[in-house]
């Protein structure tokens, strides 16, 4: 057992609003730099959708994650070999119309405009060529199902469905939609870290946070096509990689990556995990029905004292241990059961995990009025307005079971609740939904509080990230104590 | 007593300055016989009759030395001032001028023409010019001489065929290499058989003469070139340019070949995704209402 420590992610998508205010959080601090514009290390799509960049999902096309062929994982992207020949030129690369063109708008004509006939306008700048644009696309230019027969109809995550699904959910009277947050899923196999020729990428060994090394990177943009969730960009003006860094300098003073503080729906979960690094090859090689399952097995119980034991012999702090004892993320994705991994066929291992959303209720259309179709509000799951199938696409690896007995858990608790709160539902009727949810009244009041009251603590419980101890394995932190004042980065170029 | 006795008496002390003094004499006069071979044999023969320029055999006794030497050291400069001789010479050449030489001085000039006295007074003389066949040409001549040219059968001293550099009309294929002029009307240029055999024999560029000082060409193999030369300037074929359009038209349907096979091998390739699945839609939209 080769236990370390992870951050790691819930999202629990019935509560968001797809305000994206933790895109613009992530922008404002991250990527309002030339050569960045473009990048949306969070971003907030549409499901149904093709999403940012248009229909990452679709691996035959881009290429991304891992395959398993005899036995062994592959990248789908590339190989040590076809790094050779492919050096200078990756394929599979997003192209810039795949991600956007990103804009701003000529502001200052408003004011320097000279007198007419009519106000003046403020045309779009390419903020790449700094030249007039058409917008054609934008990083959520299917929000809200906009351009649907675009971009709705063509989710790849529809291939699961037959065509008679596929039709109903694009009547009018049965149509859903959802929003997908999506940040680097700092993943436990990372296809980025593998596919990277020069080693500039690597997963931080005290906390998992997956980071390019922007000395070492020399931009051949093997992650690009790599990484199945596209989630590393290339910034055009260094000509390097960049990437969610899952804001590591605001964790190391204890605060909360900007999308997670800044989430208006409060949708956003953050713990450390202790995992079993001895068994990442063994579980992402699985068949894909068991993924789901073995990936939850990987995330190890901090209570238990064999686990506490190799923990402090692999050299993770107590209170780094004490820390995951508290972790919601635990709670969701291993208590509960009902957080799961965003397309674990990718084979990555992901470590941000979704609370599959509760669809709304089906509607059938009788003469000229819309009815429902279910007497109960919390109708019956597989009527859901999107199909089951659709849902474990994304979150089940193609298992629906695993989607259905997180939606029924989740459905069973709010039933309990209404008969706590309301009584105008049967007690007895939602004990029994809970047994047949697999919950215990216990547990369905502490879904409902870290749900639905939670705060900032129970929401983001940030380890103490232990910097010192890091840093010692790098430099040795008393090389400086006899040096004047703090030392230099690097060294002055005058003086003796 | 002897001189023999005297050396021997006296010894070294006397004798060593004696070579001092004959060495540079017989340095001087291997000099002037490597400097004529490298240098006027593709012209002159020394008794040999015409080829380009006039035979030298007895040169001496038809000019005076001084106007030789003045001669040597700059033709142009002397036919430029209008000396009657000098005109006549050009003429007997049929307007081409000797050149000036790199490295003539008075000196070398004077060395020059004492060899040419002493080698105009042998029966035979070493520059008497490469002895070629008068017979006329054959079909099979032809034939050995384009073997020849195109290396099929190698030179014999080991000299690079001529195709590396040259074409001429009629060399087949893309013709031959390009940094040599072209050969199909050497043959009028240098001036006809024996003229050209010269040529061959020691080639006076400085190209040539690099490449063939060492490795001279033989009797037997200018014979068969000359007969090829003779051949392509007698049908009267123009510079081969045909191998050049066939070399670029080969290389752009090549070109177009290997793209379209590459566009065909990786058809597949990723290009984009966005914008297909708009046009898609659009095509549909339009489609339905048409
Ligand atoms: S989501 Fe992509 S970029 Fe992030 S760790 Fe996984 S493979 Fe790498
Ligand atoms: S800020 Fe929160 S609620 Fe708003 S879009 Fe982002 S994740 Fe959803």
């Amino acid at each position: 057992m080769d236990v370390r420590a992870q951050m790691s992610m819930v999202f629990h998508l019935d509560k968001c609003i797809g305000c994206h205010t933790c895109s613009i959080a992530c922008k404002n601090i991250w990527t309002d730099r030339k050569g960045t514009e473009y990048m949306w290390w969070n971003n907030v799509e549409t499901k149904p959708g093709t999403g940012y960049p248009t229909a990452w999902e679709d691996q035959e096309k881009y290429h991304g994650g891992w395959v398993v062929e005899d036995g062994n994982l592959h990248l789908r992207s590339t190989s040590k070999t076809q790094t050779v020949f492919n050096i200078f030129h990756n394929p599979h690369q997003p192209s810039m119309d795949d991600y956007y063109e990103p804009w701003t708008y000529d502001y200052q004509h408003l004011f320097n405009a000279p007198e007419g006939p009519d106000q003046p306008t403020a045309v779009p700048i390419s903020m790449v060529t700094g030249d007039l644009i058409q917008i054609k696309a934008g990083p959520n230019w299917d929000d809200d199902m906009g351009g649907s027969p675009v971009y709705a109809e063509n989710d790849p995550n529809l291939a699961q469905l037959n065509p008679e699904q596929r039709a109903q959910m694009f009547a009018v009277q049965r149509l859903m939609f959802f929003y997908l947050p999506r940040i680097c899923n700092h993943c436990l196999n990372p296809a980025c870290v593998a596919s990277c020729p020069s080693g500039a990428l690597h997963k931080r060994g005290e906390d998992g946070i997956v980071l390019v090394d922007q000395k070492r990177c020399r931009g051949w943009r093997a992650c690009i096509a790599a990484c199945p969730y596209k989630k590393m960009y290339y910034n055009w003006q260094t000509g390097k990689s960049e990437k969610c860094i899952l804001c590591y300098p605001r964790l190391e003073t204890g605060q909360a990556p900007a999308c997670f503080h800044s989430c208006v729906g409060r949708i956003r979960y953050l713990g450390v995990v202790l995992y079993d690094a001895d068994r990442i090859r063994e579980v992402a090689g699985l068949p894909q029905d068991e993924l789901i399952e073995a990936q939850r097995s990987l995330i190890l119980n901090p209570n238990d004292p064999a686990v506490i034991a190799a923990a402090r012999q692999n050299g993770v702090h107590d209170s780094v241990v004490e820390s995951a004892q508290k972790s919601p993320t635990y709670r969701f994705v291993k208590d509960w059961k009902i957080a799961l991994p965003l397309h674990a066929e990718y084979r990555t291992l992901p470590m941000l995990f979704y609370v599959p959303p509760m669809a709304p209720v089906m509607a059938q259309k009788t003469g000229t009025t819309v009815d429902n179709i279910s007497e109960d509000l919390f109708h019956d799951i597989d009527d859901a307005r999107a199909p089951i199938e659709y849902m474990a696409s994304m979150f089940g690896a193609g298992n629906a079971g695993k989607v259905r007995y997180a939606l029924r858990k989740q459905k069973a608790v709010r039933w309990y609740r209404r008969a706590v709160t309301v009584g105008d539902v049967d007690m007895a009727t939602a004990e029994r939904m809970l047994r047949e949810a697999d919950c215990s009244p216990a547990e369905a009041e502490a879904i409902y509080k870290l749900t639905s009251l939670c705060t900032f603590d129970d929401r983001f419980v940030i380890p103490p990230m232990h910097r010192e101890q890091a840093v010692e394995m790098l430099e040795d932190p008393l090389a400086h104590k006899q040096g004047v004042g703090f030392g230099f980065m690097e060294s002055p170029r005058r003086g003796l | 007593m002897t001189l023999k006795l005297l050396l021997h008496r006296i010894g070294p002390a006397f004798y060593i300055p004696l070579i001092f003094i004959a060495g540079p004499v017989a340095a001087h006069a291997q000099e002037a016989v490597d400097f004529f071979r490298g240098n006027c044999t593709s012209c002159h023969t020394i008794g040999g009759g015409r080829l380009t320029g006039p035979d030298l055999k007895d040169v001496t006794q038809r000019k005076d030395r001084a106007w030789l030497v003045q001669f040597l050291q700059s033709p142009q400069a002397m036919i430029d001032k209008g000396d009657p001789y000098a005109l006549k010479l050009k003429d007997e050449a049929r307007d081409v001028v000797m050149p000036n030489i790199n490295g003539m001085s008075p000196a070398l000039a004077e060395l020059l023409l004492t060899m040419i006295e002493a080698e105009s007074k042998l029966p035979k003389s070493q520059f008497a010019g490469l002895q070629i066949s008068d017979r006329p040409f054959t079909q099979q001549d032809i034939e050995l001489g384009k073997a020849i040219f195109m290396g099929d059968k190698r030179l014999a001293n080991g000299g690079p065929p001529c195709v590396t550099c040259h074409t001429f009309n009629g060399a087949g294929g893309f013709g031959g290499g390009r940094l040599g002029p072209d050969l199909s009307r050497a043959f009028e240029r240098l001036q006809g058989r024996k003229a050209m055999g010269a040529w061959l024999y020691a080639p006076a560029t400085p190209t040539m003469s690099l490449t063939f000082s060492k490795k001279a060409l033989k009797a037997e193999e200018i014979l068969p070139l000359l007969a090829l030369f003779e051949n392509t300037a007698r049908s009267g074929a123009e510079d081969d340019r045909t191998g050049l359009a066939g070399f670029f038209a080969t290389g752009f349907v090549v070109a177009v070949l290997c793209l379209t096979l590459f566009a065909f091998i990786w058809k597949a390739r990723f290009r984009a995704v966005r914008d297909p699945l708009v046009e898609l839609s659009a095509r549909k939209v339009l489609g339905g209402r048409s």
